[in-house]
């Protein structure tokens, strides 16, 4: 039992430093990914956007991660820590997905809602922070929430370039122990805990965004 | 002054406005009859500039509001922030709630300001969306079909009105086919037939039946 409470506690160790690439990488994508779909919807540098996009969601992931975090000393002379480069692989590819759902959602609001705006001389930094993104982020939360969830299982590609996160954490402690029935187990509690939680907030943001 | 001259707009091949010349005086209500894919809507959106016209021009000093065929309410908004979200971006202040207030009340829908527009009625929203473009002041305000879809009783309420808007001083250009309601409160028509003016005149001068008058041009 002691044993089982300090499996728990070591691997859970490891979830800040998932969360904090869940959560640097989402702000990250979201920011970008609006940026993007905002860039595209005024016809501004759309084509190099669209290969940005489609080289990012065309590649896997675990390429891009190893790049940014071994090429970049050599390309443009910086040296990232494994949270940075993390982060930085995490929020783009996370903003290629989330341009695409927001693209959609943007494609589908009534032409209307931008008319409207005009005619009201709202200008175009308001329109878009308070008259469109609302409305899209809204009418696109499920895909937003799918990709969350995703993300979240991404992260534990971090393990490849050695950072310790939930997955790594279970994986030195059962290479220790000469089992990994028990840690791997406990790395997935953590990891579908996760997912639940972010369904539930899914799911209160959905109800708090309905217009009753 | 609203003031257009020679104007022409198509949409890839077809000539939609064909040299449309027109100078609207202030304080009127202006009908804008016409069978349907006639142009009203189209000559309505360049006056507002939310179509670009291909040759003319459009002389404008005046302020221009727009009322939307279909509202275009901002549905993530209750009835009250619909209609003083654009005004306090622009004046800077809030206080343009009591302004609000007092229209709605003076419209009908007190009560319904914490509401959000799903839940209103046709004619409910018809009168925020009326509300929401004055709120902006405008001097001339531009009404794409403001009856379509609403019964008879509630064309009514919106004839009296437009025509309470009128007495502020606002001037009113209205697309519409529905010459009933055009007959009943414009002080002049303008009837279009494919993309060109094919009658421009004072109501009154229209003759006992000036339903059956403006029919013969269909
Ligand atoms: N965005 C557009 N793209 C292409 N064609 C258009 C567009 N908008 C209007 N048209 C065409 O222009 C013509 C005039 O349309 P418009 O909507 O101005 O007519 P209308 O008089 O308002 O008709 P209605 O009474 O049915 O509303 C029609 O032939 C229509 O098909
Ligand atoms: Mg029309």
């Amino acid at each position: 039992m002691e044993k089982l409470i300090s499996h728990i506690l070591f691997i859970g160790s490891g979830v800040a430093l998932t969360l904090q690439l869940l959560i640097g990488g989402l702000s990250m994508g979201l920011l970008l990914g609006g940026l993007f779909s905002i860039l595209r919807y005024k016809k501004i540098a759309t084509p190099l956007i669209n290969r940005f996009v489609s080289v990012l969601r065309g590649t896997p992931v675990i390429l891009q991660l190893s790049f940014i975090y071994f090429s970049t000393p050599g390309l443009v002379g910086i040296k990232l820590s494994i949270l940075e480069a993390g982060i930085l692989t995490f929020g783009l590819n996370s903003s290629a997905y989330i341009a695409e759902i927001l693209r959609s959602g943007i494609e589908s609001l009534p032409k209307g809602q931008f008319e409207a705006s005009k005619t009201l001389q709202i200008s175009s930094f308001y329109m878009w922070k308070d008259i469109i993104l609302p409305q899209v982020t809204r009418n696109v939360l499920p895909s937003l929430v799918s990709e969350v969830i995703a993300l979240l299982k991404e992260t534990a590609l971090i393990a490849t370039i050695g950072g310790m996160d939930i997955l790594r954490k279970s994986q030195t402690l059962g290479a220790e122990q000469f089992t990994y029935f028990l840690p791997l187990c406990i790395a997935g509690c953590y990891y579908y805990s996760l997912v639940l939680f972010i369904e539930y907030l899914g799911k209160k943001m959905e109800q708090r965004g309905s217009y009753a | 002054m609203l003031k257009i001259q020679n104007v022409f707009k198509k949409f890839g091949e077809i000539e939609v406005l064909k040299n449309i010349t027109l100078e609207f005086s202030s304080n009127k209500i202006i009908g804008l009859a016409g069978p349907s894919g006639s142009g009203k809507s189209t000559l309505l959106r360049c006056l507002q500039k939310l179509e670009p016209i291909d040759s003319g021009v459009i002389e404008c000093t005046e302020k221009t509001g727009f009322m939307f065929q279909d509202f275009q309410l901002f549905p993530h908004m209750t009835v009250l922030q619909n209609l003083t979200y654009a005004p306090t971006l622009q004046r800077k202040t809030k206080d343009t709630v009591p302004e609000a207030l007092a229209l709605l009340k003076t419209l009908g829908l007190k009560h319904k300001e914490t509401v959000y527009p799903n839940k209103l009625s046709g004619g409910q929203k018809q009168r925020v969306a009326l509300a929401r473009s004055l709120m902006m002041h405008p001097q001339i305000l531009l009404c794409d079909e403001p009856t379509s879809g609403l019964d008879v009783a509630t064309v009514m309420d919106i004839v009296s009105l437009l025509k309470s808007v009128k007495d502020l001083g606002v001037t009113m250009i209205i697309a519409s086919h529905d010459l009933d309601f055009l007959t009943k409160i414009a002080d002049q028509i303008i009837l279009l037939k494919n993309g060109e003016i094919v009658l421009n005149t004072d109501l009154q001068t229209l003759k006992e039946d000036p339903i059956q008058c403006l029919k013969k041009y269909y």
